[in-house]
């Protein structure tokens, strides 16, 4: 029970993937776990992401207009309750706040973003996270998940203004979510994975007007993630700190629109982010930092802002 | 425990209210009757007349920009990954109208340089005639934002205004100009 419990800390800093809740990207995290043996988890974040250019169809890296300073801050609500001894459910909801300053225009607007459910079934189990003594107790932890986005947030083809209010993208989408996280004391590795499809919907307005149907679909989207953590026990107390390096691509294929492939759609995002977080000796209370940095080179991304995302937030779980 | 599932359940209750018509999309077409002959944005309307300078510092009408033309398209960007996507799609399509004004409308910028170095920036300089909207008058006149497209004719009629989307609808248009 003791490992059981220690273990329950490493799913501190499972990757997590946050995106822009705008035109371009949209979303929130979906990898929010209950530790095992845990009967929920709630997690309160604050994301500030700070718009440095973008990457053009070509993959050539542009620079954003002279004197504009863009940003989007997120307060984010997420909680995962135990259904069963392998199974969990999750809720993931954003709130949203755009800051765009350019030289000749300036706006702030806010409201709900794109909410996500989740359904996790935990697959396999690490069951040797401190000492490994044969190639079995190289087995990591798989956890599968679906997720499911749902168009909350103030997209396009709400009864807006303009492209500024714009807190999500419109489109439910379907995920499918792998993680295989393996921890050998006080080392931590992981990987999450997803593949995920929009649902076609139809469209009757565009910032407020109203324009001849049509129907539309964004293409299909893959992420993957990658993370190693190593964990520090600070003094005799128990207390710990974990530093987290990760890497995350992401990548959406054309959409549609009237089933006709829309050749200016699609895109992709490569980034780099550490982070650190305590927990307390028991692994009920923890707090993050965390840095999220697109690589603002060409070739690193395709048709994708390039941002920096700053992160801290706090985690309890339920036993 | 129970208390954490209240906050659940509240937390989903919560989430649907909330939100807008996208989670149950209409297809339905909404759009308003327009009266012949009136002035303003949408499509059949006459076109508010404009005066606004280019990266130059020239001043473009809509008499001048529609002057020995079929038509004129105006695009609003504020140089974004979505537009520079739209622009150089719409600079293909540039060839295949050589009677037709292409301008890019820059709204975001607060000068006429600005506006320059963001044009020449995003590799647009040269195929686009850039308006400097730096007071908003056709951003507020066409109820513009991002990604809008606004074609008229040579009569002074828009002849379509919405989003850019893919382009087939701006090629269909402008093919049918007289």
């Amino acid at each position: 029970m003791l490992a059981a419990t220690l273990f329950a800390g490493a799913a501190a800093l499972m990757p997590q993937l946050s995106w822009a809740g705008s035109c371009c990207g949209g979303g929130s995290p979906t990898s929010l776990i209950v530790p095992k043996f845990a009967n929920a988890i709630a997690d309160l974040s604050f994301d500030a992401e700070i718009y440095d250019g973008f990457w053009n169809q070509d993959g050539k890296h542009i620079a954003d207009p002279p004197g504009s300073d863009l940003k989007q801050y997120r307060l984010n609500l997420g909680y995962a309750h135990r259904l069963a001894k392998d199974w969990q459910a999750g809720l993931s909801l954003p709130y949203i706040r755009n800051e765009n300053k350019y030289s000749g225009l300036s706006s702030s607007t806010d409201g709900l973003g794109d909410a996500s459910v989740a359904l996790w079934y935990e697959a396999v189990d690490d069951e040797s996270s401190w000492m490994v003594y044969d190639l079995a107790g190289m087995k990591p932890a798989v956890t599968l998940g679906l997720a499911l986005l749902l168009p909350t947030g103030i997209s396009a083809y709400d009864d807006i203004k303009n492209s500024f209010d714009v807190t999500g993208r419109g489109f439910y989408r379907l995920d499918g979510n792998l993680i295989i996280d393996k921890t050998i004391q006080p080392w931590n590795a992981s990987l999450a994975l997803a593949y995920g499809t929009h649902f076609e919907r139809s469209i009757n307005r565009e910032y407020g007007n109203y324009v001849e149907p049509y129907r539309k679909q964004l293409g299909n989207r893959f992420s993957a993630a990658l993370s190693a953590g190593y964990r520090y026990v600070i003094g005799t107390g128990g207390d710990t700190l974990t530093t987290t390096a990760s890497y995350a691509y992401l990548r959406e294929e054309r959409g549609d629109i009237n089933g006709v492939t829309d050749t200016t759609t699609g895109m992709e995002k490569q980034s780099a982010g550490v982070a650190i977080s305590y927990a307390n000796l028991d692994r009920d209370w923890s707090v993050r930092l965390a840095w999220n940095h697109a690589i603002a080179e060409s070739g690193w991304g395709r048709n994708f802002p390039t941002t920096d995302i700053f992160t801290t937030g706090v985690r309890y779980v339920f036993r | 425990m129970f208390s954490a599932r209240v906050i659940f359940l509240l937390l989903t209750l919560l989430t649907l209210p909330a939100c807008g018509d996208n989670l149950f999309p209409s297809g339905e077409d909404k759009r308003p009757a327009v009266q012949p002959g009136t002035t303003g944005p949408a499509a059949g309307q006459k076109a508010p007349v404009f005066s606004v300078p280019d990266t130059s510092g020239n001043s473009v009408t809509l008499a001048s920009a529609l002057d020995s033309r079929k038509g004129i398209v105006l695009y609003f960007t504020m140089w974004c990954p979505i537009c520079d996507s739209h622009m150089s799609n719409m600079r293909d399509k540039i060839p295949s109208f050589p009677d037709v004004g292409f301008y890019a409308v820059d709204y975001v910028s607060g000068t006429v340089t600005d506006a320059g170095i963001s044009a020449s920036a995003n590799g647009f300089a040269g195929s686009f005639h850039v308006l400097a909207d730096t007071s908003h008058l056709l951003l507020n006149n066409f109820q513009a934002t991002m990604g809008t497209t606004v074609i008229i004719d040579s009569t002074g009629i828009i002849r379509m205004n919405e989003d850019y989307r893919d382009g087939s609808r701006l090629a269909t248009v402008l093919a049918a100009l007289p």
